[in-house]
């Protein structure tokens, strides 16, 4: 039984790492140099590149690198920092949380697909041309299908019985302007992960600060900033993104900011809560009266100890910005010079009743990866809830 | 219907689409029937000499409740005290400029004289009023109250129609639609010189009218047979056409798709100078698009490419004018884009960089094209015209998507500067002032909005050219003397004079490219099969009480 | 100082941030300019007058020209005495407009959280009493399903299924319907079907998660232990601190839902409710509406918080008022 051994435990990993003290460890230099090195290159993007020049000329890239693609990086280096690093450190640990993992068979599914859609997104773009405007090769149907022949200009598979045959030219078929709907959804994962991606960072950041710096310091501060709380959950935040996109445009960036900034609420309130309950266990009576500092405790204790709670609360909300994006798209809204998931379907919808696979295709990828997510999420909490999961094999 | 209508108040309603929800109920003055022939409604108007108009009530209409008969004296007021006044800000305000006189002459007559003679009054819809009892205004009239009188429930909901329309308005809802019911004393049952069909008028027993955003829903509605008409995009007519339950007709209209190009100091975003102010430019620009391939690709050929300000089924086009046809045939192409962007860009530092257009700093030149955000026709234009631009001109342009009142307010429409006295001109929000005076943010190109070409009469179009007209958002400053020619065409007296200062004024404006003149697109609406009335014309729709269902 | 005193703290919290927040919107709104002064300026020029004099009289008319904090009280004022202002796109009281609107909306609304709240935690709780069975994995798939599918998607494709194709359900939403009909319930089914397995999902699942923590709690060990009924332990032992964590994200998640799942769920069954009403009136920037629409959904939002606070005291006897 799990409960039965004390070294598989997940807060006992904290109890030994404890002992380390406050040196530096690699990981705080490998971000500091990695965040550091990213610095230097804005810096090198803002100040000595000129304004239209791409940021890479110099080694004949041409890719203008936009203020959204630096916040990406900078998420993916902490991700690595923060997720991933630790994992490889504490091998013991993730071999047991594989092994857990493991035995939920959507969920390494999930990962496998969050993990290709990820790759796709991040190299694909490189290799892939991007889609252009063919109006005389709208509507062809993916491979398998096919469309009456009145809807198509020129077909460019073979015609049987007045239908258009999907080819292998266009494997997932084309949009109404012709556009081929497989290099946009491949497009499209680079969007996403870049949504989800710095959105989340941000959330994560202000979110897990404010909530758990509320729950330990109590007092005034906790009022001051739940009140804050408050204030940003009643806040109608669809109607803000509306409001504020309809009268600035809605630039990709300026989603993702607006996703990060009024999102944070609930994830502070989680933890916050979660923290409390926490608080009054006697273990953290004890580290207080052991003299730790307010950091400390939070960093070691509380942070840890309601890691489940900001996960299953992430796993909800990366969903939430993805679909937060479909539907400004739909509402015509979104950034529509870049080539999302949302803007396919909502491009789509009005052709769905003779070439589905328009709004299908895309709709359909939305769902596997906002269905990836929760199963990982899920997968994720029973893994560090060893708990939950001993008792319920008994 | 796919959005909501905003007021149904004749005095203040500018949109096409709420006019037509109006007349079902309230018959305006007069429209025209099929070969451009005047077909009087509440009054019928003659002239000798075109200064001079003479307006004849029709007897025997009723205004509802108590307001009694409609009188001449019911529109002399209408106009005097609403229109020609300084307070009342309607619509109709620019169509009553006054140095237009009105006056009653009896009880079922009124004149109206101009100052300039115009052969064609009528068809500049200028003289176009719903009748609306005098009664009614007044109270505004004698406070000034402008926002009481938009706001007046009786004239919003159509409360005192009487007889005037075939239908009487019951209710609105205002987010999902209207419904109305027969009215069974409809004056022109009774009345004469009106086609046999109208006795029996009309002939639905109600009506609804239901707004449904979605596209899909609305053409769903449609096949289902949950409605009986609604638009059909150009891509699913051969479908409709197919379904036996539905007819598709295919109905020409005056708007046409222009990519506009502003030639205001806010255009032009990617270098010194604004090429587009250059004729030769321009004109090179026109011979980047394939106008046969877009009316093909985007409205399946249900459009007709456009080389001038007129569509060709008018009367006034110029069949034997020698109008350049810039986009077809030898007027189209890469070396025939190129070859006029090379000789306009010759004086400047603008300069081809084997394909690409590059700017003075050698970055290549990059614009942007907004189309409204949710319209698909418009969009596979734009990003047809990038896509031409780009291989033909070498010009990146960059397709970008907006709201269309967003776009009018913060674009299209310039700041109208605190003093209007230190510009040459500054005529309201749409042509504020001289190239210098600009919209809040900067913009290159458009085809966000499709402009009338005015088939009936079309000197009304002149506002399109002039410097200094009412209407000149994109800051169009004619090569050529607009002013005059169409002032000779108000003028003209007969048909031949006409038609010749037409072919001329159209030669010109072919020829100088005020801005990329593309298609005229047909409105293409499906109707249950069996609904007898609709005709593929300009003018269907003018005799729309006595459409019926042939059961 | 005990948990009346902090119910009244509370509500009277309530009053301020619904204040705040039409504060901001109002702000927000008044930096925007205004559609209507430049239409005044147009038809000023197209009479020949002077433009720039005829938006000033725009302006003076519509209240403008007034200093921004006298607009500020003006507006506040008209807040509280439900003077809500006219509706220029709309042409109605901004009062009329938001009641229209609402009559639909609730019709649709009602059912979908009544629903959700009853069901959500049920199949949550049961779970996680049977995790790993294939109830659990069917109850889990559905959830996972209804959250990730987008609900304007699933909603285009059960009208284009359900009502094209197959012609069971009226691709238009009737209006003229009476409340309580079964033409009113078929149309309304679909909606409500979207909402729910758009919304079921998530509360199942943390309802799961919590509760499948305190599955394995001791007190519920030594509650089995002594005998209590099934029931009673799932009653009283799991579902009751299920809840504590529960309704901190029930209330603000299903609020958040009302906004943005009303709006493209009205928008794709055309329904004309509250949410089209205020999608609408920001595309049209008609202000009046915009900021009467928000206050309403604030107010919606504020005591829907609330409520979830004061359930959180009520069910959690561990946090105690006295010092904060």
């Amino acid at each position: 039984m799990a409960t039965d051994e004390p070294s598989t435990r997940f807060d006992s990993v904290d109890w030994e790492e404890i002992g380390g003290g406050r040196e530096l460890t690699t990981n705080f230099i490998g971000v500091a140099v990695s965040v550091g090195a990213l610095f230097v290159l804005v810096l090198y993007d803002v100040f000595v590149v000129p304004g239209d020049t791409p940021t890479f000329a110099a080694v004949g890239w041409g890719y203008d690198v936009t203020g959204l693609d630096w916040l990406f990086a900078l998420s993916l280096v902490l991700f690595g920092f923060y997720g991933v690093l630790p994992l490889y450190q504490n091998a013991r640990m993730t071999r047991y949380y594989w092994r857990e993992f493991r035995r939920n068979r959507p969920a390494v599914a999930s990962l496998a697909f969050l993990t290709a859609v990820f790759v796709i997104g991040l190299l694909g773009p490189l290799f892939i041309p991007s889609p252009t405007v063919d109006l005389f090769a709208k509507y062809q149907p993916p491979v398998g299908f096919e469309v009456a022949r009145t809807y198509v200009i020129n077909c460019a598979g073979p015609v049987v019985n007045g239908a258009c045959q999907g080819t292998w030219q266009y494997p997932l078929g084309t949009t109404q302007n012709g556009r081929d709907i497989f290099r946009m959804i491949v497009y499209g994962m680079q969007v996403t992960m870049k949504l989800a991606f710095v959105a989340t960072l941000i959330v994560i950041v202000i979110g897990t600060a404010v909530g758990t710096v509320s729950a330990y310091m109590g007092g005034m501060v906790d009022e001051v900033l739940m009140r804050y709380v408050d204030i940003q959950q009643s806040f109608p935040t669809l109607i803000l993104y509306l409001l504020v996109v309809y009268t600035y445009g809605g630039s990709l960036l300026l989603l993702v900011l607006l996703f990060g900034l009024f999102s944070w609420e609930g994830t502070a309130r989680y933890v916050r809560s979660n923290a409390l309950a926490k608080t009054e266990e006697e273990y953290i009576k004890a580290v207080q009266l052991s003299g730790a500092s307010v950091y400390r405790v939070i960093r070691r204790h509380i942070i840890p100890n309601t890691t489940s709670s900001i996960v299953t609360d992430l796993t909800l909300l990366i969903p939430g910005f993805l679909l937060a994006e479909a539907q400004l798209a739909f509402l015509g809204l979104g950034d529509s010079t870049v080539p999302s998931w949302g803007q396919l379907i909502a491009a789509g919808r009005s052709d769905l009743s003779f070439a589905p696979w328009i709004t299908l295709m895309p709709g359909f990828v939305l769902f596997f990866t906002i269905l990836a997510f929760n199963f990982l999420g899920d997968a994720l909490l029973d893994a560090i809830n060893p708990e939950a999961q001993a008792e319920a094999e008994s | 219907m796919s959005s909501p209508v905003e007021t149904l108040n004749p005095l203040y309603n500018s949109e096409a689409g709420a006019g037509t929800l109006i007349e079902y109920a309230l018959d305006p003055g007069y429209t025209w029937r099929p070969g451009s022939e005047y077909f009087p409604l509440a009054y019928d108007m003659t002239t000798d000499n075109g200064e001079v108009w003479v307006a004849n009530v029709r007897e025997g209409l009723q205004y509802g409740g108590d307001y009694g008969e409609v009188t001449a004296e019911d529109f002399v007021y209408q106009i005097t005290q609403l229109h020609q006044s300084e307070w009342a800000g309607t619509v109709d305000a620019a169509s009553w400029p006054s140095e237009v006189n009105v006056e009653a002459t009896g009880d079922y007559e009124f004149q109206i004289e101009l100052p300039n003679p115009n052969a064609l009054y009528p068809e500049t819809f200028d003289p176009y009023v719903y009748p609306i009892p005098m009664e009614l205004m007044q109270p505004y009239v004698g406070n000034q109250d402008a926002q009481g009188l938009q706001q007046d429930t009786e004239i919003l909901e159509l409360q005192f129609t009487g007889n005037l329309g075939a239908y009487t308005l019951d209710q609105w809802n205002r987010s999902s639609g209207l419904s109305y019911s027969r009215n069974d004393d409809y004056y022109l049952k009774n009345a004469e010189g009106v086609p046999e069909v109208f006795t029996q008028a009309p002939y639905f027993d109600s009506l609804e009218v239901q707004v449904v955003q979605e596209e899909q829903s609305r053409l769903g509605a449609l096949e289902s047979g949950e409605t009986d008409s609604a638009a059909v995009p150009p891509n699913r007519v051969s479908r409709f056409r197919n379904l036996e339950s539905t007819d598709v007709y295919v109905i020409p209209q005056p708007y046409n798709e222009v990519c506009v190009y502003n030639m205001r100091d806010n255009g032009w975003t990617t270098g010194p100078g604004n090429l587009f102010r250059n004729k030769q430019f321009r004109q090179g620009l026109g011979c980047a698009v394939d106008k046969q391939r877009l009316v093909t690709g985007v409205f399946r050929d249900f459009a007709d490419v456009e080389y001038t300000w007129q569509p060709r089924w008018s009367n006034w086009y110029p069949q034997n004018a020698d109008v350049m046809q810039f986009g077809t045939g030898e007027l189209y192409g890469s070396e025939a884009t190129r070859s006029r962007i090379r000789e306009a860009i010759s004086d400047t530092d603008y300069s081809y960089n084997g394909e690409t257009l590059q700017n003075p700093s050698g970055q290549p030149v990059e614009l942007s094209l907004y189309h409204s955000a949710g319209q698909n026709t418009e969009r596979s234009m734009a990003e047809f015209i990038a896509q031409e631009f780009g291989r033909n001109a070498g010009i990146n342009v960059s397709v970008e998507a907006i709201d269309g009142a967003q776009f009018s307010q913060n674009y299209w429409q310039q700041q109208v500067p605190e003093n209007t006295d230190q510009y040459e001109w500054s005529n309201g929000s749409y042509n504020a002032g001289p190239r210098e005076v600009t919209s809040a943010n900067a913009w290159d190109m458009t085809v966000v909005f499709g402009l009338n070409t005015y088939p009936l009469n079309p000197t009304t179009a002149s506002v399109f050219f002039q410097r200094d007209s009412s209407y000149n958002p994109y800051g169009y400053y004619p090569s050529w003397n607009a002013s005059e020619l169409f002032e000779r065409a108000s003028n003209a007296t007969n048909d031949q004079e006409l038609q010749s200062v037409f072919a001329e004024i159209f030669r010109n404006i072919a020829e100088d490219q005020p801005m990329a003149m593309l298609a005229f697109p047909a409105d293409t609406v499906g109707y249950a099969a069996g609904i007898e009335g609709p005709q593929e014309n300009f003018f269907s729709g003018w005799d729309f009480p006595a459409w019926y269902r042939n059961e | 100082m005990g948990l009346g005193w902090y119910i009244t703290r509370r509500v009277a919290w309530a009053f301020v941030v619904t204040f705040v927040i039409v504060s901001i919107t109002w702000g927000l709104l008044a930096a925007s300019p205004d559609p209507q002064v430049s239409q005044a300026a147009t038809q000023a020029a197209l009479q020949g007058g002077n433009p720039a004099e005829a938006q000033e009289r725009a302006r003076e008319l519509r209240g403008l020209d007034a200093p921004l904090y006298q607009r500020y009280i003006d507006y506040v004022t008209g807040v509280y005495t439900l003077d809500w202002g006219w509706s220029q796109t709309r042409n109605q009281p901004v009062t009329e407009a938001i009641l229209d609107a609402l009559y639909y909306t609730i019709q649709y609304s009602i059912p979908w959280t009544v629903l959700v709240v009853l069901l959500g935690p049920l199949v949550g709780l049961y779970s996680s009493a049977n995790q790993y069975s294939w109830k659990d994995h069917a109850a889990t798939g559905f959830a996972f399903f209804g959250y990730a599918i987008p609900n304007f998607f699933f909603g285009i494709i059960l009208l284009l299924i359900f009502g094209v194709q197959l012609g069971w359900i009226p691709v238009i939403y009737n209006t003229d319907v009476p409340v309580f009909s079964v033409a009113n319930a078929i149309q309304l089914a679909m909606p409500v079907f979207v909402l729910v397995t758009g919304s079921i999902g998530a509360v199942m699942r943390v309802s799961r998660n919590e509760s499948s923590e305190f599955m394995q709690a001791d007190f519920v060990k030594t509650a089995k232990a002594k005998g209590v009924s099934q029931l009673r332990i799932y009653g009283r032992h799991v579902l009751r601190p299920t809840m504590v964590p529960l309704s901190t994200t029930i209330v603000g998640y299903l609020l958040f839902l009302f906004v943005g799942s009303s709006l493209l769920v009205e928008v794709v069954f055309s329904i004309p409710g509250l949410g089209r009403l205020l999608y609408r009136a920001i595309i049209a920037q008609d202000t009046s509406v915009v900021l009467g629409t928000t206050l309403f959904f604030t107010f919606v939002a504020t005591v829907g918080n609330l409520i979830q606070d004061l359930v959180y005291t009520v069910l959690d006897p561990r946090i105690n008022f006295d010092d904060r």
